[in-house]
C-alpha cells in the first residue's frame, strides 16, 4: 500500500493515469481561483476598530464588507450573500461595533440558528473587541447561560448573541426585563439566513414580527443585517422573514482558491436492471485513498444512518492503531460536548477524516479542509456549494468529489455537471401565512403586548383571528383593546423546530447500573429509525432498540454487534378536505388544497452490510400519526385496457420520478415534500398523484408546485426518456422487480398529463 | 431674548422631536366596563382618576383585633422589642418607618402576559390598621389601578411573603409596560417573611405555605377559603360574566394573607428575641444558626446555650455543634472540644463528619495530641467508608492519617 503524504495536485496527477478510477469519473472540471477585490476602510471607521483589524493583518476591506458598512451607515437593511470563509462576520461586526463606539447606549441582537454557532462567533467577536481595547460587552444568552449573570446581560450587554428559540420563549415573553435592549436596539443580525426555510423559517418569521412589535412599543426601529449562503432568492427570503425592505449585496470580494470538481458515477453492476454499485462503498474507497495520501477531508452523507455506516467502514483503516481518533462521525443527535471535541480535533488536525450529515454545512468553525466528498447530491445547489466550500485552504487547491447515488436526481446531476456548476441555485421558501403557525404566534404576541382593535400584526389583518382567540377563552376584549387573559404561557407550548413537538430520548442500557442518555430524535424520524428491533448507529457503534416507550417518548437501546442495518417503511392514507384551486383539462384535472393524512409505519427490513441483501423483516408497532397539510394533486382517467395492477406500477414509478425532480426547482429537502400515488383516490375514485407538504399546515411548497407543475413534468419526462436503462431503474422510475413495461407506462401517464396541460 | 438664543432653543426642541420620532398619541381614557354596577353591588367602591377607573375595598381593624393567637397591636410591641434589643437584624424595624404589608393576586405565574388584578395593602396607622384592596377593573384600566396604589409617591417598608421573587418583580413588569404614562415606581425596603420562615422552621415545617404556617404556628384556621391557584380563573370569569361574587372570596383570601403576615411578623419576632421557649429545639437551633450566619455572635451563643440548657439531650446535638463551631472560631478550644464531643452523640452524618474533622484539627494543631487526633481521623474514615460516594473525601482523610503517623513516629524518635 502506498502511504506517502501528497498534495491535492500531486494526487490528481496520479489519478489522471489511474485507468480504473478514470472510467468512473464522468467529468473533471477545474474552476480557477479568483483574486481578492478590495476597498479602503471607510474614513469614519473608528480608530480602535482600525487598530484591531490591523493587528489581525487587515489593512483594507473586501468590497462586500465595505458595501455592507455603507448600507448600515445609511440605515438601510441589507442581505449579503457570502460564500464560506469570505470574512462575512465583518459585514455585521463593523457597523455594529462602530455604532456602539459612537453611542455606548446602542444595542444589537445577533441571531444564529443554533446555540453552537453563537458560542463560536462569541469567541471570534470577543477576540476582536479585546484587540480594540474598548469596553464593549457581548454575551451569549441561551439555555446554558448561568442564572447569576443573566441580569447583567439584560441591563448592560451591548451585543446579545442568541438563537430564535431563546428569543421566542426566553426573551420576548419577558421583554420588560430587557428595557435597555429594546429601547436602544439598533441592529438585528441574522446569520445563516438560508437556514430559515420551511417550517422553521416560517416560525422564525413570526418571532421576528413579534420582536419588531416590541421594538415599536419601546420606540426603537432596528436595521436588519442578514448574511446568507448562495440561494436563488436571498433578498426575497430576507424580506419575507423580516417583513422589511432589503438591499442585496450579491458579489463577494473575497479571494477564491482553485477548486477541482470530479463527477464520479459508480459502475453499473447489473446492466439489465440498471443497478449501480453502492455509492457508499465507492465513497469508502475514495476516502481511503485520501486518507492514505494524508489529505484532511470531510465526507458528507445525507442521512444519519449513512454517516454511521461510513464511519464503521472507515474505522477499519485505523483498527490496528490503539486509541486512534483520526476518523470520526459528526451529526445531530450527538451530545454537545462530543461535538465540541470533534470540532476542535478538526481544527488542530488530530482528526483527518470526518463523516458528517449537513450539520457541518453551517458555519461551525472547523477551519478549512483539503478535500470534500459528497455521498450523493445533497438535494440542492445551495447545499452542494456550502459543502464544497468546506474544502479549500487559502493558497492550496481544493478537491471536491461528487459521488452519485442511483436516484434520478443524482444521475441527472452527474450527467449534467453544468447544472451544479453553472446554473443558479434553488429558492428557499417560507410560509408565514401557515395558519397554524400564525395562530401560535398570534397568541404569543397577544401575551407580550395587547392588540388595539385597530391593530394589524406584521402584514396580517388579525381582528377576526383575535375574535377566534376570544372564543377559545385566552383573550378578552375591552372597549379598545384585546388582552391576553389566561394562566397559560403560550411560548412554552410552541416549538420552532418541528411540527411534532416532542423528541424521543435515546437511552443506552447496555450497563444496567449505568444507563445514560446518548442522543435524541424527532418523533417523525423516530417512527422509522427507533422502532423496536431497529438497529440504531451512534458513532459507529451499533445499538438495538429493545423497547420503545412511545407514550413517554423514550427508546431503550443496548449495544450489539450484528452485520446488518434496518430500513423501515411508512404507509399513508390521504383525504381531501378542501379544494382551493382547480384547473380542468380534457380528462385530467390539477388541484391544490387542504388534505388530511394518516402516516402508518408498516414493516422494517434487515439489510446486510457490504452486500446490502435483505435478510429478514418485521412489523412495526407504533400508532399512526395524523396530520393536516396542503397538497397539489393530479387526477386523470384510467387509460383504456389498463388493469389496476398496471396502473399501480405506472403511478408508483411516476411518483418516484416526479418526487426526485422537485428539488431541482424548489429548495427543500427531499423529505419536505412527499409524492404519493392513489389508484382510486377517496374523494373522486380516480387515479391520482398527491404532492403534499410533509408538515402540519403546510409550508408553501406544494402550492409552489401547483404553479410550476408543467416544467416539472417536462423535466421528468425528458429524464426518464434519456435514462439508458431498458425498463426502469433506480435512476429514473425506481427499481423494478420484473421486466415489465413500467417505463413506457410511466411515460404514458406523465405524457397524458403534460399533453393536456400544454 | 436674543435672536440667536431663541434659535438655539428652537433647535433643541427640534432635536428632541426627531429623537422620539413617532409621537405617542396622548393617552385616552378607556371606557368603563359594562359591569361596574354589578361589581358595586358586591361591596366594591368605584374610584376614578386621570387614567381610568378601578375598584376599591377598605376595612379598618381596631388595635385589639384578634387574628389567630395574636392581637394586631402586638406589632407595636414587636417593633419595641427590636429597638430595645439593639440587634442589627435584617428584620428589625425602626419607629419612624412607614410599614405596609403587601400581597398581590395575579392571572398567571410569569411573563408579560400575566396581569396583577389585586393589590392588597395593610397599613399600620397610629391607632388602627387599614386594609386597602385595589381591584383591576379590566386590563385596559391598568394605569389607573397602578397609579392609585401610590407606590410612586414615597418610599415605605414593604413586608411580603415571597414578594422579593414574585410580587415585586411582577409589579415592576406592569410598571414598565405603563412607563410612558406613570411616574416612576419608588425603590422600597423589602422584608420577605418567606425568608425568615424558611430559616426559622427548616426541618420543622414540611411545607412553607402560608396557610400551613398559620395553622401550626399562628393559631389561625381559614374557613371557606378559596385556594390561591383558582384566583386567575375567578378573576377572568368575573370580567367575562360581570359577576363578582366569587371574586369577593379572592379578596377575603388576600385579606387573610395580609392579616397573617402581621401576626407572622409578631410571632417570628418573639421567637427571635424572647428567651422563654415556645417552640421546639430544632426551631431555636435554626434561630441560633441564623444569628451565627449573620455574624451576630453573642445572640447566637445565647440562643444556642438556651437550647442546650432547656431541652432534652437527644434534641440538642445540633445546637452543641453550631456552638462548637463558633467557639472554635473564637479560639475557645476547650469549650469547643467539649461541645463537639457532646454533639457527636446525636447529630446527623454530615455534621458528624465535620465535627470529627474539627476535633482532629484541634487535637493535632492546638493540643499536639496526635494520638487523639489519630483516633478521630480513623473514626472519620470509618464513616466515609460506610458511605461509598465519598471516595474523594476519603483521600483527604487518609492523607491526614498518614501525616499523623509520621508525626507520631518523629515524636517517639525524639
Amino acid at each position: 500500500m502506498l502511504n506517502k503524504k501528497r498534495t491535492i495536485d500531486e494526487l490528481l496527477k496520479e489519478w489522471m493515469h489511474d485507468e480504473e478510477l478514470k472510467q468512473n469519473i464522468l467529468h473533471w472540471q477545474t474552476l480557477e481561483g479568483q483574486e481578492a477585490k478590495f476597498a479602503p476602510f471607510p474614513e469614519n471607521l473608528h480608530p480602535s476598530i482600525q487598530k484591531a483589524l490591523k493587528v489581525r493583518g487587515i489593512s483594507q476591506l473586501y468590497t462586500h464588507q465595505r458595501e455592507a458598512f455603507d448600507f448600515a451607515t445609511n440605515n438601510q437593511s441589507f442581505t449579503a450573500v457570502t460564500p464560506t470563509a469570505s470574512g462575512k462576520s465583518l459585514c455585521y461586526h463593523l457597523p455594529v461595533l462602530q455604532k456602539i463606539l459612537e453611542d455606548p447606549s446602542s444595542r444589537a441582537i445577533y441571531l444564529f440558528p443554533t446555540k453552537a454557532l453563537a458560542q463560536d462567533q462569541k469567541a471570534d467577536l470577543n477576540d476582536l473587541i479585546e484587540l480594540m481595547g474598548e469596553e464593549v460587552l457581548s454575551y451569549t444568552y441561551d439555555g446554558d447561560t448561568a442564572p447569576g449573570i443573566r441580569q447583567k446581560i439584560r441591563k448592560a450587554g451591548h451585543i446579545i448573541m442568541t438563537n430564535p428559540d431563546m428569543l421566542h420563549s426566553g426573551i420576548l415573553p419577558h421583554h420588560t426585563k430587557w428595557v435597555s435592549l429594546f429601547e436602544n436596539l439598533k441592529y438585528i443580525v441574522i446569520d445563516e439566513l438560508h437556514t430559515y426555510k420551511g417550517v422553521f423559517g416560517s416560525h422564525v418569521a413570526h418571532v421576528i414580527r413579534r420582536l419588531k412589535r416590541i421594538c415599536e412599543f419601546y420606540g426603537s426601529n432596528p436595521i436588519f443585517i442578514c448574511t446568507s449562503a448562495t440561494i436563488k432568492n436571498p433578498k426575497e427570503l430576507a424580506e419575507s422573514l423580516t417583513n422589511t425592505k432589503h438591499e442585496l449585496i450579491a458579489n463577494s470580494g473575497a479571494p477564491v482558491g482553485k477548486k477541482t470538481f470530479l463527477f464520479y458515477n459508480p459502475p453499473i453492476v447489473h446492466p439489465t436492471f440498471g443497478v449501480r454499485r453502492s455509492s457508499i462503498l465507492e465513497v469508502r474507497d475514495l476516502a481511503t485513498r485520501l486518507y492514505e495520501a494524508g489529505i484532511q477531508s470531510i465526507v458528507f452523507a445525507k442521512s444519519r444512518v449513512r454517516v454511521e455506516m461510513l464511519v464503521t467502514y472507515l474505522k477499519s483503516l485505523t483498527k490496528k492503531k490503539i486509541q486512534d481518533e483520526s476518523i470520526r462521525g459528526y451529526r445531530g443527535g450527538y451530545l454537545p460536548t462530543e461535538r465540541r471535541a470533534i470540532e476542535k480535533g478538526l481544527r488542530n488536525g488530530d482528526i483527518q477524516i470526518v463523516v458528517s450529515t449537513n450539520a457541518l454545512e453551517l458555519g461551525v468553525d472547523i477551519g478549512q479542509l483539503q478535500a470534500c466528498i459528497m455521498t450523493g447530491y445533497p438535494g440542492n445547489i445551495a447545499s452542494a456549494w456550502q459543502q464544497a466550500g468546506r474544502a479549500g485552504r487559502r493558497q492550496d487547491s481544493a478537491l471536491i468529489i461528487y459521488v452519485a447515488n442511483s436516484t434520478a436526481l443524482d444521475q441527472y446531476v452527474v450527467n449534467n455537471p453544468n447544472y451544479l456548476l453553472g446554473s443558479s441555485p434553488e429558492e428557499a421558501l417560507i410560509n408565514p401565512e401557515n395558519i397554524l403557525i400564525l395562530m401560535d404566534h398570534l397568541k404569543c404576541a397577544a401575551f407580550e403586548l395587547p392588540f388595539a382593535t385597530t391593530d394589524s400584526y406584521g402584514e396580517f389583518e388579525i381582528q377576526q383571528l383575535l375574535e377566534f382567540l376570544e372564543e377559545e377563552g385566552v383573550v378578552i376584549k375591552t372597549s379598545s383593546q384585546w388582552y391576553w387573559m389566561s394562566e397559560r404561557f403560550p411560548a412554552h407550548e410552541i416549538s420552532l423546530r418541528s411540527a411534532s413537538q416532542e423528541n424521543v430520548v435515546i437511552i443506552d442500557q447496555s450497563i444496567p447500573a449505568g444507563t445514560k442518555v446518548i442522543g435524541e430524535m424527532d418523533t417523525y424520524s423516530a417512527m422509522t429509525l427507533l422502532h423496536e428491533e431497529a438497529i440504531y448507529l451512534h458513532q459507529g457503534t451499533q445499538f438495538q432498540v429493545e423497547k420503545l416507550d412511545w407514550e413517554e417518548k423514550k427508546a431503550y437501546v443496548r449495544e450489539v454487534d450484528v452485520d446488518y442495518f434496518t430500513d423501515a417503511n411508512l404507509a399513508v392514507e390521504l383525504k381531501v378536505l378542501n379544494e382551493d384551486k382547480r384547473v380542468d383539462y380534457e380528462s385530467a384535472s390539477v388541484s391544490y388544497g387542504d388534505i388530511s393524512l394518516l402516516a402508518i409505519p408498516t414493516i422494517f427490513k434487515k439489510i446486510r452490510f457490504q452486500t446490502h441483501e435483505n435478510i429478514g423483516s418485521g412489523k412495526i408497532h407504533i400508532p399512526p400519526l395524523e396530520m393536516h397539510t396542503n397538497a397539489t394533486w393530479m387526477s386523470f382517467e384510467l387509460p383504456e385496457n389498463w388493469s389496476e395492477e398496471m396502473l399501480t406500477d405506472a403511478l408508483t414509478g411516476a411518483a418516484y420520478a416526479i418526487g426526485s425532480f422537485i428539488p431541482l426547482f424548489i429548495q427543500c429537502d427531499r423529505n419536505d415534500l412527499s409524492v404519493v400515488p392513489q389508484v382510486k383516490a377517496v374523494h373522486n375514485d380516480k387515479p391520482t398523484l398527491f404532492i403534499y407538504d410533509s408538515y402540519p399546515g403546510g409550508i408553501g411548497l406544494s402550492e409552489r408546485v401547483y404553479d410550476i407543475l408543467q416544467p416539472i413534468l417536462e423535466q421528468t419526462i425528458e429524464h426518464v426518456k434519456q435514462c439508458p436503462c431498458n425498463s426502469g431503474c433506480p435512476s429514473c422510475i425506481g427499481a423494478q422487480d420484473s421486466l415489465n413495461e413500467s417505463k413506457g407506462k410511466v411515460l404514458k401517464v406523465l405524457s397524458i398529463l403534460l399533453r393536456e396541460m400544454m | 431674548m436674543s435672536y440667536e438664543n431663541k434659535m438655539m432653543q428652537l433647535k433643541q426642541m427640534l432635536g428632541k422631536k426627531q429623537e422620539k420620532k413617532v409621537e405617542k398619541p396622548s393617552f385616552t381614557k378607556p371606557d368603563k366596563p359594562w359591569y361596574v354596577d354589578e361589581w358595586k353591588k358586591e361591596g366594591l367602591e368605584v374610584i376614578e382618576n386621570d387614567f381610568g377607573m378601578l375598584f376599591k375595598r377598605q376595612v379598618e381593624y381596631p388595635q385589639d383585633y384578634m387574628h389567630g393567637s395574636y392581637q394586631l397591636k402586638m406589632f407595636f410591641e414587636a417593633i419595641e422589642k427590636w429597638q430595645t434589643s439593639a440587634i442589627e437584624h435584617p428584620f428589625s424595624i425602626d419607629y419612624d418607618e412607614t410599614v405596609v404589608f403587601f400581597d398581590t393576586e395575579t392571572t398567571g405565574l410569569k411573563g408579560v402576559g400575566t396581569n396583577i388584578f389585586l393589590l392588597g395593602f395593610l397599613e399600620v396607622l397610629e391607632n388602627k390598621f387599614l386594609l386597602t384592596q385595589y381591584v383591576l377593573a379590566d386590563p385596559s384600566h391598568e394605569a389607573a389601578f397602578l397609579f392609585e396604589s401610590k407606590l410612586w409617591q414615597r418610599s415605605k417598608t414593604i413586608i411580603t411573603y415571597n414578594g422579593k421573587s414574585f410580587d415585586w418583580p411582577q409589579l415592576e413588569t406592569r410598571w414598565t409596560l405603563n412607563q410612558q404614562i406613570l411616574p416612576k415606581l419608588k425603590n422600597m425596603r423589602q422584608i420577605d417573611l418567606l425568608h425568615s420562615t424558611k430559616r426559622i422552621w427548616k426541618n420543622n415545617l414540611e411545607r412553607m405555605k402560608l396557610t400551613q404556617v398559620e395553622e401550626t404556628k399562628l393559631g389561625f384556621k381559614r374557613n371557606g377559603d378559596i385556594p390561591g391557584f383558582l384566583a386567575p380563573i375567578i378573576y377572568t370569569d368575573a370580567v367575562k360574566s360581570g359577576n363578582a361574587s366569587s371574586l369577593m372570596k379572592v379578596l377575603t383570601h388576600n385579606e387573610w394573607d395580609l392579616l397573617s403576615l402581621i401576626t407572622l411578623y409578631i410571632h417570628s419576632t418573639n421567637l427571635l428575641l424572647e428567651s422563654h421557649s415556645q417552640d421546639t429545639a430544632t426551631t431555636y437551633t435554626n434561630i441560633g444558626k441564623w444569628y451565627g450566619d449573620l455574624k451576630i455572635t453573642e445572640q447566637s451563643e445565647t440562643v444556642l446555650r438556651t437550647v442546650t440548657n432547656t431541652f432534652h439531650d437527644q434534641d440538642v446535638g445540633l445546637a452543641h455543634f453550631y456552638l462548637a463551631v463558633q467557639q472554635k472560631k473564637q479560639k475557645e478550644y476547650d469549650e469547643a472540644t467539649k461541645s463537639f464531643q457532646k454533639a457527636l452523640m446525636t447529630i446527623g452524618n454530615k455534621e458528624k463528619l465535620k465535627a470529627l474533622e474539627h476535633l482532629a484539627i484541634i487535637y493535632e494543631h492546638q493540643y499536639k495530641d496526635y494520638s487523639k487526633a489519630f483516633d478521630y481521623t480513623l473514626k472519620g474514615i470509618e464513616m466515609i467508608q460506610n458511605n461509598d460516594s465519598k471516595a474523594r473525601k476519603l483521600l483527604d482523610w487518609t492523607k491526614r492519617l498518614n501525616r499523623l503517623k509520621n508525626k507520631m513516629e518523629r515524636e517517639i524518635n525524639n
